[in-house]
């Protein structure tokens, strides 16, 4: 329970550091996201209540800041950041004997992957709301670049927070071998 | 699946289910509640985000310093007197329209605001600021500077507001190009490599004959913005099938925004 908290922490003051991490210009604008390395990290390393329960926190965050109301309709209703992060931290946690022997480099990836899926579905819903689908390069690239970027950011954020999960004895990691290894290096 | 997995999954769909259910005004109120309590975060990092870019880049000499200093109060008294010049020309022209029967003009007054954020989003183009209810400021509220348009406020709370940018695709506003009738919508752009993007000006005639380094401005229609406010500047221009569109380039460098202003139009 105080891993899971803390993973809330985290999630809350990954939220708003996000603010100030300016866009990369030199990617077409890409933002950089720590949030959702941190959701899929706790699809392993928590039980499924508490997976959602973090899922919730973390879509109702984005929602929160993101959410536009124009005139008298909401653009994509307050919930759909929910449901996307529960669905891909579902997926995530569906592949947790892998990441239990060791195979981490997998949710590596997956993260970078569902961040980007993530953008994706809100780039869609977008289209369909507006009524006509831009598919260009910069679209692209604002939609893979933070997937990359969340790829290359997850092997560090993981460790420490298996760091952290192994300190504050979290009940919910099994003690196998596999990335308790790298984590205690 | 175990019982408290199931439990989770049902509570987990009822709070969802609630939350789509939110209407416009409740989505506001929560967005607003979330900026309130998330406020002084936001000031504190854009204080320190503030000092920092000014150790880097502001270090100049005392001279400098009385230099601008000097010339910022000329400049002040001159703008001063100016505003009182054109707000006693505002109540003449007010009295005339209203002995002509005309609907008064809106008096409007302007709340200086700093930029604490920007884009926190990939697919809305928005600034947050440091004023809310608390300085009269509303959602659906012109927010400019003295260079030209900025965009309206979305979410508004105590002491914090949302700024939809015109560089983004939902900020829609009624505009005319000057020195001709030609009338149409300028919108951003839904996607863009940088964060000063080009502007659409849309639905113009098919008759239309711009060129570019005309000035558009505001038009008024709609409501929300008052006219007169300049948007940007045509760069291309093109005739369609159907209509005409132009693209401009935004009055104000959205990209290097740090002072603001909201217009409070006192009805």
């Amino acid at each position: 329970m105080i891993f899971f908290l803390l993973l809330v922490a985290f999630v809350c003051v990954a939220q708003i550091a996000e603010i100030f991490i300016p866009p990369l210009d030199w990617m077409f604008n890409a933002h950089v996201y720590i949030v959702p390395v941190i959701v899929f990290y706790g699809a392993m390393a928590l039980p499924f209540p508490l997976m959602l329960s973090l899922a919730f926190v973390a879509g109702f965050l984005w929602d929160a800041m993101t959410v536009q109301v124009l005139d008298a309709h909401v653009e994509i209703s307050f919930g759909w950041s929910i449901l996307l992060y529960a669905v891909l931290a579902a997926i995530m946690h569906g592949l947790k004997p892998l990441f239990n022997r060791g195979r981490w480099e997998v949710h590596c990836v997956l993260s970078g992957v569902c961040t980007a899926l993530i953008l994706l579905a809100q780039y869609l819903m977008i289209s369909f709301r507006r009524g006509s689908l831009i598919l260009n390069r910069e679209v692209w690239w604002q939609i893979g670049g933070p997937g990359l970027l969340a790829m290359l950011m997850a092997p560090l954020i993981f460790w420490s927070l298996h760091w952290l999960s192994r300190l504050t004895n979290n009940p919910y990691l099994p003690r196998e071998e596999g990335f308790d290894d790298y984590a205690s290096l | 699946m175990n019982r408290s997995s199931i439990v989770a999954i049902v509570l987990f769909a009822a709070a969802l289910l609630a939350l789509f259910s939110l209407g416009p005004q409740a989505t506001r109120k929560i967005q607003a509640t979330f900026f309130q309590v998330i406020s002084p975060f936001l000031k504190t990092g854009s204080g320190l985000e503030k000092q920092i870019t000014s150790v880097r880049t502001g270090l100049k000499s005392l001279d400098e310093l009385e230099r601008d200093n000097t010339a910022l109060r000329v400049e002040n008294r001159s703008l001063k007197a100016t505003n009182e010049a054109l707000r006693d020309v505002e109540h003449e022209v007010n009295r005339l329209r209203q002995a002509l029967k005309y609907r008064e003009r809106s008096l409007f007054r302007l709340v200086p605001a700093e930029i604490v954020s920007r884009d926190s989003s990939t697919w809305w183009r928005t600034v947050t600021i440091n004023r809310g209810e608390e300085d009269g400021i509303a959602p659906e509220m012109p927010v400019l500077t003295d260079e030209g348009l900025v965009g309206r406020t979305t979410t508004v709370s105590a002491n914090i507001a949302v700024v939809l940018l015109v560089s983004d695709e939902n900020c829609k506003v009624a505009a005319s190009v000057e020195g001709t009738r030609e009338q149409g919508i300028v919108t951003g752009e839904r996607v863009a490599g940088n964060l000063s993007p080009m502007l659409d000006l849309n639905y113009l005639s098919k008759q239309a004959e711009l060129k570019a380094g005309q000035k558009v401005y505001t038009s008024g229609v709609g409501g929300v913005f008052p006219s007169g406010l300049l948007i940007g500047t045509i760069r291309t221009f093109q005739v369609r099938a159907l209509d005409s569109q132009a693209k401009l380039a935004p009055a104000v460098d959205l990209a290097k925004l740090e002072d603001v202003f909201v217009v409070i139009v006192r009805k």
